[in-house]
């Protein structure tokens, strides 16, 4: 049975049902992770360690959550803090051992992808990061402005100023695919 | 690349796109294009990681679960006990000149009997 975010928090907080929480976990590990991966400069291990450590965060301060965002908004913040904390901690030291294998596996990866897909990567690469966050956010997960002005701690307009900068960017350089689908 | 000021040309002007962000045609395709771009990561024992790192739950929600249990058990009794024929089962009793004693004694045994399996039930 597929329950909302909702009644499982319920169950969570009110019976201690950790099979409800799974059931959370399940949902969203995949773009909790994927998102963590861009966010982690493509270092896979860290990525999956930080969304763990968001999981059991999240578990242990779900009493706390008032339910005024949704979860996944919130669970998003948690891990957001938890990623911005460990790179402002490890500020130089750089894993360029995950980093290489990231690439390496990166370039075998894109040379399978179609061109757009692969311009749609290095257009993505071009945008400052705080650009690219914000449009992954907004444009790939689906929140808001305001909600992703919550998750990275930005005043609104800013977040608002980095998408659309973002997407006057995107549109310069992806125009021809987009023209191209939309002329048939 | 194609230059994007001659391509511009559906409504608005350049600063109204490039500044403002306003082709919706364009973000619904960036955005489809994006989410078809992603793969969705196979769990491989991620959850059962994370579950296996949660604290257990508290002892406060274990007893309010239990409270409920012994409610629903309370309840159920308290229904059996009300549609149960006590009149009929005592004046037989009498009648079969069986000692009121022994007949409160099956009595209390056989609830305890019930109330325990229902508990037991309940917890299961």
């Amino acid at each position: 049975m597929d329950l909302n975010d909702e009644e499982l928090i319920r169950r969570v907080v009110e019976d201690g049902d950790q099979r409800a929480y799974a059931q959370l976990v399940r949902r969203y590990q995949s773009q909790l992770r994927f998102s963590l991966r861009q966010l982690c400069d493509g270092d896979q291990g860290l990525a999956d360690d930080m969304a763990q450590e968001a999981f059991i965060k999240a578990y242990k301060a779900l009493p706390a959550f008032r339910g005024d965002a949704r979860f996944s908004t919130w669970l998003y913040r948690i891990a957001y803090n938890l990623v911005m904390s460990h790179k402002r901690k490890n500020a130089p030291e750089v894993n360029q051992d995950a980093v290489d294998r990231a690439q390496a596996e990166e370039t075998v990866e894109e040379s399978l992808q179609l061109g757009m897909a692969r311009d749609l990567n290095s257009a993505m690469d071009s945008l400052s990061e705080a650009q690219r966050q914000a449009i992954h956010l907004c444009m790939q997960r689906g929140f808001s402005h305001e909600e992703a002005a919550s998750i990275m701690k930005l005043p609104l307009g800013t977040v608002k100023s980095h998408v659309n900068r973002a997407k006057a960017k995107l549109r310069s350089l992806l125009q021809p695919w987009h023209e191209e689908v939309v002329n048939g | 690349m194609v230059n994007f000021e001659q391509r511009n040309t559906k409504g608005g002007t350049l600063s109204d796109v490039a500044i403002e962000g306003k082709d919706p045609q364009f973000d619904a395709w960036l955005s489809e294009q994006l989410q078809f771009d992603e793969p969705y990561l196979d769990d491989d024992g991620f959850c059962e990681s994370v579950m296996a790192k949660l604290p257990a739950p508290s002892k406060q929600n274990e007893r309010r679960a239990s409270r409920v249990q012994y409610i629903a058990v309370l309840a159920a009794s308290g229904i059996v006990a009300w549609q149960f024929p006590f009149g009929e089962v005592l004046s037989e009793a009498a009648r079969q000149s069986i000692s009121l004693y022994s007949l409160v004694g099956v009595g209390m045994l056989s609830s305890l009997v019930v109330m325990a399996g229902g508990i037991f039930a309940a917890r299961r």
